[in-house]
Order: C-alpha cells, then sequence, then structure tokens
C-alpha cells in the first residue's frame, strides 16, 4: 500500500530524515518509534502530503505523494501530533466541517458524525465549544475527525497522548478493530502501547530507520527477555547457593529487606529458567514472583537508541 | 464548490464569534457615522461622494484587522495541517477564505445603505453615482482584501500580517500624493498604479472598463500568489 524510497528531508541544513525506505502492505498496523526529534512526525507529514520531502518518493496505493496528492488525501485519515482544531467551533460543528472537506456524501453526514463522535465518546460534549474542553477531549476529537471518512490509511501521531486509561484503552481497540480492513501507522511514546496495538515496529534514529520488523521476532531476538527478577521469602543463602550452582546464570543485584529478597538476573538462555525454579523448590524458601525484568520492548528499545551513542 | 461554500461558511461564522470583528465593524460605523454627518452638513448637497472618500480611507486600516488571521492563525495553531490533508484543492480553500472575507466586508459596506435611504428620504441624490461609488468602493475593498489574504499566507504571526498588508494598503492608496514630484512615464505609472485614480472615476458615476480590469487584475493576480504561497509553504 504504502512505498517509501529514499526519502530525505532537509530542514535548511539541518538533515532531519535521511534515505528512509520502507513498504508497508495493507491491513498492517506499524507503530513508529524514535526518542524526541527523531523525525516521526516529519515522515508522517512527508506520507500526508503537507510536507514535500527534499528526494525521493513515496506512494500510497500506487499514487505519488507530491504528484497526485489530492488522490492521496483521499484515502488518509490523518492525526497531527497537536489536533488541529478551530478552537471557537463547537464540537459538531468541526465534525461536519471536516466531513464535508473530506468528501463524505451530504446524505451520510450527520449519520457519519454521530457515529464517531460514538465511537470517541464525544456525545456529551457535541455542543460545546472546543476552546473550553479538557485536552483528552481535544484529543478526541482530532481522532474522531480523522477517521470520520472511513479512510483506508489511518496516520496517527501521538494518538492517546493526554488520554486517560479508559480512553487510552478505548482507542486501541479501535485501531485494533479497524485491522483487518485498514493500514494504520502511529507514533507513540508508550511502548506497552506498540505492544498491544502494532504488529510491527518502525524504531527512528536520527532520521534513519534503525530497525523495521515483526513485534514478535524484535522480541524473541533481543537480550532483554533473559533479564529476570526474582523474589523470594525466606533464607537469602540458600538462593545464592542455587544461583552459583548453575552456570550461566549471573547475579547482578540483589536487594533485601526483612521479609524479602529481590535478585535482578541474567540468564544466557531462556531454559535455564526452568531449571533455576526446579532446584529453589527444594529449598527452603518461597518464591512470590519470577518474572521478565522489564518491558521487553522498552529494553529493546533503549539499547537500540543508546547503542552508537559512545 | 460544495467546498468553497463550507470554507465560506466557516470562515464568516469565524467572523462573526471573534471580538476583533464586532470592534471593527463598531469603531468603521461610529466614525462612518460622525464623518457622514459632518460632510452632509459641511457640503450641504445630497451626495454621498465624500462619504466614500472616506470610507475608502478607513478600509486602509480595517481591511488589516479583518484578513490577518485568515491564514496566519490557521499556521499557528496547526489547523494548516488539517486543511492541508483534506482532499480540498489549494484554489477552493484560497478561494472559501476570500469570499469570506469578502462577505464579511460587504456587510460593512451595506452600512452605507442606511444613510442612503436618509439622503434619499430628505433630497434626491443622484442615485447613478451613489451605485457606482458603491461599487468601485466594494471593488477596492475586495482589492484589499484579497492583498490581506496574500499577506496573512506569507506568515505564521497576525502582527506581521497585518502590518505587511497595511504597508501595501498604503503605498496603493497614498501613492497620489506622490503623482505631483513625478513627470513621464513612472509618474503615469504610479498613478495608475494607485487606487485613488480608478475610484475617483467610480464615486463620479463614471464605470470605465480600465478600471474594472484595474481591480479584477490585482484580485486575481494577489489571489494566484497567495495560492502559489501557501502551495509552496513558503511561511516556514
Ligand atoms: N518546520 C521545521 N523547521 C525546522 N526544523 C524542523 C521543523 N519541523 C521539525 N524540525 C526538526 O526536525 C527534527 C525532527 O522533528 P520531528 O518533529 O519529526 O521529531 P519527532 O520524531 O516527531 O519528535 P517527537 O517525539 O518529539 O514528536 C527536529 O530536530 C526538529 O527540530
Ligand atoms: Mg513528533
Amino acid at each position: 500500500m504504502i512505498k517509501a524510497h529514499e526519502l530525505t528531508k532537509y530542514f535548511g541544513r539541518q538533515k532531519v530524515l535521511d534515505q528512509v525506505s520502507f513498504e508497508i502492505g495493507k491491513g498492517e498496523i506499524v507503530g513508529f518509534l524514535g526518542s524526541n526529534g527523531a523525525g516521526k512526525t516529519t515522515l508522517m507529514r512527508i506520507l500526508t502530503s503537507f510536507l514535500p520531502a527534499s528526494s525521493g518518493d513515496v506512494s500510497i496505493n500506487g499514487f505519488d505523494v507530491a504528484k497526485k496528492s489530492l488522490a492521496v488525501r483521499q484515502i488518509v485519515g490523518y492525526l497531527p501530533e497537536n489536533p488541529p482544531l478551530y478552537l471557537s467551533m463547537t464540537v459538531k460543528d468541526y465534525l461536519k466541517f471536516a466531513a464535508k472537506l473530506k468528501d463524505v456524501a451530504a446524505k451520510q453526514c450527520s449519520a457519519q458524525v454521530e457515529k464517531v463522535m460514538s465511537e470517541c465518546r464525544l456525545k456529551d460534549v457535541e455542543h460545546k465549544v472546543i476552546a473550553t474542553l479538557s485536552k483528552g477531549y481535544k484529543q478526541r476529537v482530532g481522532i474522531a475527525q480523522a477517521i470520520i471518512n472511513d479512510p483506508s490509511l489511518l496516520i496517527l501521531d501521538e494518538p492517546t497522548s493526554g488520554l486517560d486509561p479508559v480512553q487510552n484503552l478505548q482507542v486501541r481497540n479501535l485501531i485494533k478493530n479497524l485491522e483487518s480492513e485498514r493500514t494504520v501507522i502511529l507514533s507513540t511514546h508508550i511502548l506497552s502501547e506498540i505492544e498491544q496495538v502494532a504488529k510491527r515496529v518502525m524504531i527512528i534514529k536520527e532520521g534513519k530507520v534503525l530497525v523495521d520488523e515483526r513485534l514478535s521476532d524484535l522480541l524473541t531476538k533481543s537480550s532483554a527477555q533473559k533479564r529476570m527478577v526474582l523474589r523470594v521469602k525466606g533464607e537469602k543463602k540458600c538462593v545464592e547457593t542455587v544461583l552459583e550452582k548453575i552456570n550461566d546464570v549471573c547475579l547482578l543485584n540483589t536487594v533485601s529487606s526483612s521479609q524479602e529478597h529481590h535478585f535482578d538476573l541474567e540468564l544466557a538462555d531462556e531454559k535455564l529458567i526452568h531449571e533455576l525454579l526446579s532446584c529453589l523448590v527444594n529449598e527452603p524458601v518461597q518464591i512470590l514472583e519470577m518474572s521478565p525484568a522489564v518491558s521487553r520492548l522498552e529494553h529493546t528499545f533503549v539499547s537500540m537508541v543508546n547503542e552508537n551513542n559512545d | 464548490m460544495t467546498k468553497i461554500f463550507a470554507i465560506t461558511q466557516k470562515e464568516l461564522s469565524g467572523y462573526f464569534r471573534s471580538p476583533m470583528a464586532y470592534i471593527v465593524l463598531l469603531v468603521t460605523m461610529s466614525i462612518f457615522h460622525v464623518f457622514f454627518f459632518i460632510i452632509i452638513d459641511h457640503n450641504q448637497e445630497a451626495t454621498l461622494r465624500d462619504v466614500f472618500a472616506v470610507m475608502e480611507f478607513l478600509f486602509v486600516f480595517i481591511v488589516p484587522l479583518l484578513t490577518m488571521k485568515v491564514f496566519a492563525e490557521e499556521k499557528a495553531t496547526g489547523t494548516m495541517e488539517f486543511l492541508m490533508t483534506t482532499p480540498t484543492t489549494n484554489t477552493a480553500i484560497v478561494l472559501g477564505k476570500f469570499f469570506g472575507s469578502l462577505i464579511f466586508m460587504t456587510t460593512i459596506i451595506g452600512v452605507i445603505f442606511v444613510y442612503y435611504a436618509i439622503i434619499e428620504f430628505y433630497g434626491s441624490p443622484d442615485r447613478l453615482a451613489t451605485f457606482s461609488g458603491i461599487l468601485g468602493l466594494w471593488l477596492e475593498g475586495a482589492l484589499f482584501v484579497a492583498i490581506g489574504l496574500m499577506a496573512s499566507s506569507w506568515t505564521r504571526n497576525q502582527m506581521v500580517a497585518a502590518i505587511c498588508t497595511y504597508l501595501i494598503l498604503f503605498m496603493l492608496y497614498f501613492s497620489v500624493t506622490l503623482e505631483k514630484f513625478l513627470s513621464g512615464t513612472l509618474g503615469a505609472l504610479v498613478s495608475y498604479s494607485g487606487v485613488w485614480s480608478h475610484t475617483k472615476n467610480f464615486s463620479a458615476g463614471l464605470i470605465t472598463l480600465s478600471d474594472v480590469t484595474y481591480f479584477v487584475t490585482g484580485i486575481v493576480l494577489s489571489l494566484l500568489i497567495t495560492r502559489y504561497c501557501i502551495e509552496n509553504r513558503l511561511w516556514r
């Protein structure tokens, strides 16, 4: 559906995107990750034809974004980083205006506005002036605007920023439910969100695509899953002897309180978890918890982004 | 087409929701009102010719205030990103916005009709001259609005847009004062490019093709430049 070829973007002398190439198929949900200033927003702006690329080209559904931008804009729903709202309009008027500009047929206009308002839980503020809404509600209006013409490609720049947990879940579900028919690109800084929604992750760093992989592949490859946290109640000594007995288990850190002991471990192999546990059950200790140390994606992300910094 | 209309409607309702529009409307009306009676009293003549002159002068100051936000505000708040990623042509955006401001300006001119009624009631004004005067005024206002839109497309700062518009309008309006010092082709050029030499005929009841062409060309040119500027994102 999307083919990007060697996209490069300069702002003055600053190179913000550097030869970015990728393809995204129909129905994929892709998450863009990257630190602040990595170029995610710029990339999305190029995809939506808001900004021209300095060189390289993108096509969406076979239409060149620069040359056939009108055809591209027909099929793209876009939520910019800051929700683009006319503050003096009411929610309903704004969505109607958006529907008109996005070629929603006049007959379906009101029905469509009603539909997105209920999907984004905006019914209770429909007559409120947008300027008086809270941040989260503004964000929801922004999302409503993006999906109003049932676009086949949704580009969402940090869609869940400012949303409460319930609404957050709702938006994630909304995106998931679109799945089979639509392609979605989203960027976020909340990694657990990507883990739950996206099937594919692109990590962007300083304008380059560092990683472009299926989420599951990325997680299996990463070393993060071999970091474990072990929490036990009982004799600290017993655990330590067990750990010494098993090769390839490295004790990184220990934190103890009067009741519990907390061990950070690094295992050379996933299979060692089993061995470790079977040894521990024979000891006079109570195992309270054994779990992966941090969100695996988070670990991968941090290590990849920091990798070449030194 | 429906999109042009949608944008026009949005612009217009935007005007009526902003305090600036009411302030401009009120100030214009009160200044106009005062001058109207001073002029009528002074001239002892049932004509609006001098009243038009006052109105033309006022436009130099109020049009920049009306048009400054048209594009600048959208750029500052980020709604430009919305507008330009919907399947709407740049021509439709520019025209929609132009018509919105034009209609608002027309309502200001509409005030004149009230005063026309007063004159009609008490005397017998030259109807042709009055209507051609209003036409001239309207064309001038339309040109000023187009120029205001153009300046607003250059920047995201409303103040900058207003000042640019003001400078251009000031030059167009007061270039007549330079005429005295210039002669030959240059003088003719300055005189032609200023609005004064054109509205003068209108308020005298003279509608000529060359004057109408002047305004229409000016409007089309400004709007084309506006479209070019937003198309190429020249404000960045
Ligand atoms: N209009 C602009 N003019 C000049 N530089 C810009 C402009 N827009 C973005 N940049 C620069 O481009 C770089 C990438 O910005 P971008 O907004 O794409 O980052 P991002 O990945 O979206 O970051 P964030 O996570 O903070 O949203 C930044 O260094 C920024 O300063
Ligand atoms: Mg961003």
